[in-house]
């Protein structure tokens, strides 16, 4: 089995990534993107955590995977509601640069 | 009857309710006239019945009717009435002069238009607050009314307040007779704090002398006698007085002359049971009066505005009154006699009707004439027969001519004081001045009465005889001046009488049968040296400004003449408070605005200053960049995770 601590690092890398996109990004797809890298990245400690639990337990617990499974289709929604979003803000803006999108401010 | 004394001022109050709310044109008469009249009858048939049982022998002294108005711990201040024969003889003054000079309003006010509605409800608010300080039984319950009475005559005074020098008259009255009122207020508070309630029933029992020490008593009473300065336009706050002449003449009459410069007088007499115990207090109060009565009345020699004569006699006689009163406490402790203090009072109820006499009819004559300069009068005589008779009534009571009024008065207040001269011999040069002032009394008076009446007009002036409503108060106050002098010989005799409400303070005061008492005048030889005195006055009156062909041009040379404008100028009282108020003051204010604008101003605006500009500062974080502020979530978790991580471990909490 795969050592836990190779999989921490992954899922930090994963994330550290995410967050990097998240920052740096000018353009609001790509940002919206790097949310579902670092949302993926606790998935998979989700996925990682439940399978170690079993092994150290006795039987079998899924509910670490059933609860990735929840996180992934609430992640699709909030993909479309995003994209949703960025379309209107296109359609007023004719952009969809973050940094040009200030008005929300003194 | 006496348990009912509390509605007489509820007559008049409810009479200022009315005329204050009802619409115009139920007003109907004189726009309110009828209201007034009508609260004035109530509480003057009322005030009669209460006097009435007074004389009967009744009092109500600390066991009438009281409703408790407010507790604060163990302290319940308690509102009630005190009527004794003190309270009586100031309801005799209140409700005759009130009732007359209403009535008298109805026809001097007539041209006012729409502001004779203001006009009566500040009135009736005047005379219902009046009676209310009359019949007070506790300290703090007069100083209500007291403050009242001052309010409705800063009102009246400023009556015409679109006349710049009436707004400010006003205003001088307010604020001159505020400083007596802070005095007074003062002398409450140190008895309060001593005997711990304001009752009179408990001040006035002989307790309260045990509970304050004798320092402290002496200093209370002369606060309190303070606040009869101010009232009462003593020296060396008098000067208010002839600036309130700038009201309509019957506001002069009821209030700068009869009723409310009274209250301090009233006070006083009032405040006896503990003026007693502090003989310093009652001789500030006899030398104040002394003092008041002789400037006053030099100063009377020279005015030529009609109103300010009287209101320079008002300051001169209520320093008689005062007098009498310091003179009074002395016999009382001395002499275990009263005479002074019935002869203040008598002084008082006389005063009362012929001082509102002279002002009534120098009402009239302005009316007529339409001006209040002497200068421009003379003449008068022919075409206001009977306003020139009534006030001719008044002259003569006021100089002290018998068998008028003000002889039996000011003749038993000069004795007074001449006999106090047995236990300190100031009072004999206070007599002497008492003397002086009556010679000055009665030249000023004659003076006046000549430059209004006799000789010929000096001016284009289309006089009449006022119309009936205003010469009829004027007879029935010419009668009482003529006659409210004889009250010395009524019954059991006035001192008698007045002797009642202070009888507790001393024993074994002797009253003789009236043949008694007119012997004991007559055949005193000080009665001729005030009569002499008083009839060269008017015959030096008449020499100068009677008949025609003195020149009076000798007043303006010489030492003479620097004594004319120091009089003019009031002995430079006035113009010393002005520059007072203009110098002293006006530097202290503006000292005090710098430290308003600078330094209040300055914290109050810095703090906003401070507000303004961190905002400035702070408002930049707020770019409305979102990955701004994700990147500061991002440090400051890792931030909270580093302190969370090694901090916190580390510092081994």
């Amino acid at each position: 089995m795969i050592p836990i601590e190779y999989w921490l690092v992954f899922s930090s890398l994963l994330f550290s990534i995410g967050a990097y996109g998240v920052l740096t990004r000018r353009n609001a797809i790509v940002v919206l993107m790097c949310i579902e890298i670092m949302l993926n990245s606790a998935n998979i400690n989700l996925v990682m955590f439940s399978s170690y639990h079993s092994v150290l337990h006795v039987g079998v617990d899924p509910s670490g995977q059933v609860f990735t499974l929840f996180s992934i289709a609430i992640a699709a929604a909030e993909v479309a509601v995003g994209l949703a979003i960025l379309l209107s803000v296109y359609r007023r803006y004719q952009t969809i640069e973050v940094d040009k999108i200030n008005i929300l401010r003194w | 009857m006496l348990e009912y004394a509390w509605l007489i001022p509820v007559f008049p109050f409810a009479a200022f309710i009315l005329i204050s709310i009802l619409p115009k044109r139920t007003l109907s008469w004189e726009d309110g006239a009828g209201y007034a009249i009508g609260g004035a009858l109530g509480a003057f048939a009322l005030s009669m019945l209460v006097i009435w049982d007074v004389i009967a022998g009744n009092t109500m002294v600390g066991d009438g009717p009281k409703f408790e108005w407010l507790v604060i711990g163990d302290i319940s201040v308690v509102f009630g009435i005190w009527i004794d024969e003190l309270t009586a003889i100031m309801l005799v003054v209140v409700s005759v002069v009130g009732t007359l000079v209403v009535f008298y309003s109805g026809g001097y006010m007539h041209g006012e238009g729409e502001r004779r509605r203001r006009y009566y409800a500040e009135i009736t608010l005047f005379i219902s607050v009046m009676y209310g300080l009359v019949i007070s039984d506790s300290y703090l319950q007069m100083f209500i009314f007291w403050e009242l009475v001052g309010l409705c005559s800063y009102l009246l005074i400023g009556f015409w307040y679109e006349k710049p020098s009436a707004a400010s008259a006003a205003k001088r009255a307010f604020i001159v007779t505020r400083v007596g009122d802070i005095m007074f207020m003062a002398g409450i508070i140190i008895l309060f704090k001593y005997v711990g309630s304001l009752d009179f029933a408990t001040l006035f029992d002989g307790g309260a002398g045990a509970a304050v020490p004798t320092d402290m008593m002496v200093l209370a009473t002369a606060l309190i006698f303070g606040g009869a300065i101010g009232k009462s336009a003593q020296f060396p706050l008098h000067e208010w007085l002839p600036d309130a002449m700038e009201g309509p003449t019957t506001v002069s009459a009821l209030i700068h002359a009869a009723t409310m410069v009274k209250a301090g007088v009233y006070l006083t007499a009032r405040s006896y049971p503990l003026l007693v115990q502090a003989p310093e207090s009652l001789m500030l109060v006899a030398v104040i009066g002394g003092v008041t009565a002789l400037i006053a009345a030099t100063v009377a020699l020279v005015a030529t505005d009609i109103k300010r004569v009287l209101a320079y006699s008002t300051i001169s006689q209520l320093g008689y009154m005062t007098l009498a009163l310091g003179a009074g406490g002395y016999l009382v402790v001395y002499a275990g006699s009263g005479a002074g203090y019935s002869a203040a009072l008598l002084h008082l109820m006389n005063h009362a009707f012929f001082k509102a006499l002279l002002f009534l009819c120098a009402g009239s004559v302005i009316h007529a004439v339409g001006t209040n300069d002497m200068r421009f009068m003379g003449g008068l005589g022919k075409k206001m027969r009977i306003t020139s008779l009534t006030m001719l009534f008044g002259a003569i009571a006021i100089s002290g001519i018998p068998p008028f009024s003000g002889f039996w008065s000011k003749d038993e207040v000069l004795a007074a004081v001449y006999s106090a001269g047995e236990f300190d011999s100031l009072f004999f040069l206070l007599w002497a001045m008492g003397i002086a002032t009556a010679f000055m009394t009665a030249f000023y008076m004659f003076r006046m009465w000549f430059m209004t009446f006799a000789g010929d007009p000096r001016s284009d002036y289309q006089a009449h005889e006022s119309p009936r409503l205003m010469t009829v108060p004027l007879i029935i106050l010419a009668a009482l001046a003529f006659s409210s002098g004889f009250a010395l010989f009524i019954g059991d005799g006035f001192g008698m009488f007045a002797e009642h409400s202070i009888g507790s303070l001393f024993h074994g005061a002797h009253h003789g049968s009236a043949m008694d008492l007119l012997a004991g005048i007559f055949g005193d030889p000080l009665t001729y040296v005030s009569l002499v005195l008083a009839a060269a006055g008017i015959l030096v009156a008449y020499a100068v400004y009677g008949k025609p062909g003195f020149d009076r041009s000798v007043f303006a040379k010489g030492v003479g003449g620097a004594l004319q404008r120091a009089l003019e100028n009031r002995w430079y009282i006035s113009k010393f408070y002005d520059d007072f108020a203009v110098k002293v003051v006006y530097g202290l204010s503006l000292v005090a605005d710098a430290f308003d604008r600078y330094v209040i101003d300055g914290m109050v605006n810095g703090f906003a200053f401070l507000g303004t500009k961190s905002g400035e500062i702070l408002r930049r974080a707020q770019s409305g960049n979102v990955q701004r502020y994700a990147s500061l979530i991002v440090v400051g978790l890792c931030l909270l995770l580093i302190f969370m991580l090694y901090i916190v471990p580390w510092g081994g909490w």
